[in-house]
């Protein structure tokens, strides 16, 4: 079965935003990106920390090069994980007030995420 | 197929029709790579967790809050969700890899979107063996 139909209509004639789009799309592809190295870079960082304790944990973290990679970690992946769950609640949810609300809440839940981690940080280094 | 939009109807994409649809190992991986997403902010949380409790005892502020984080952590819960968070990020992250592949307009065809579900799968599986074998051959992590 052919749909005849689609090939009578130029690709012009489909629903798309005209206003945004464009740089959601990249931003969910650039954060992926960026997020592959880091998250490697995580994955070997937890595992050479793994059965030691505070003294390692904290000396790993006073290293400049780590604390700016586990920032650039946490604002990246904060900011996908916001992308990735607004996707979801858009699928799922019709409702556009309740849609609207819980966009609320994982804004605020990305946020929180991100601000706890970077303050851990900032009390690490205040001490 | 359904009937077509009239002319002045908005051209919208349809979606799968779930019911006539037969199962596909690319389907499977699909709605995976949402879930694998998901789960794997409990890693996330795990990691602000950890920058948390490690402040909070350098800061003085709660000074056993490092060992009740490593408690949880070590705990058989705690390396549960550690070993869930590795599978469902090597499966997102290979996952992720297909997607970007797919973004540059590769791989559409059967053949290699099935390779790349099945590849993908069997990578992530492999990848999490081996990382947890390593950490209890080398005595990093116990239960």
């Amino acid at each position: 079965m052919t749909d005849s139909y689609l090939i009578q209509r130029s690709a012009k004639d489909w629903k798309k935003s005209a206003k945004h789009g464009a740089g959601e799309w990249l931003a969910e592809r650039g954060t992926s990106v960026v997020l592959i190295p880091l998250v490697l870079w995580a994955l070997f960082s937890g595992i050479g920390l793994s059965g030691k304790g505070y003294d390692a944990a904290l000396a790993f973290v006073h290293v400049p090069l780590n604390a700016g990679l586990i920032s650039l970690l946490f604002l990246v992946s904060g900011w996908h994980m916001f992308m990735g769950l607004k996707v979801i609640i858009d699928d799922y949810i019709g409702k556009p007030g309740t849609r609207g609300l819980l966009n609320l809440v994982n804004l605020v839940f990305c946020l929180a995420v991100v601000i706890a981690a970077l303050g851990g940080l900032y009390f690490v280094f205040k001490a | 197929m359904s009937k077509p939009p009239t002319p002045s109807a908005p051209h919208r994409p349809l979606s799968p029709h779930l019911q006539v649809w037969r199962y596909h190992i690319t389907m499977f991986t699909s709605i995976l790579h949402r879930i694998t997403g998901v789960a794997t902010i409990a890693g996330l949380l795990l990691g602000a967790a950890w920058l948390v409790a490690l402040g909070a005892t350098a800061s003085g502020l709660c000074p056993e809050a490092y060992t009740t984080y490593l408690t949880f952590a070590a705990s058989p819960l705690g390396l549960l969700i550690w070993f869930g968070v590795t599978l469902a990020g090597f499966i997102h992250l290979t996952g992720g890899l297909r997607h970007l592949i797919w973004d540059m307009g590769q791989g559409f065809d059967l053949r290699t979107s099935n390779l790349m579900a099945w590849s993908g799968l069997v990578t992530a599986v492999l990848a999490t063996i081996a990382v947890w074998f390593y950490l209890f051959a080398t005595g990093k992590v116990a239960l």
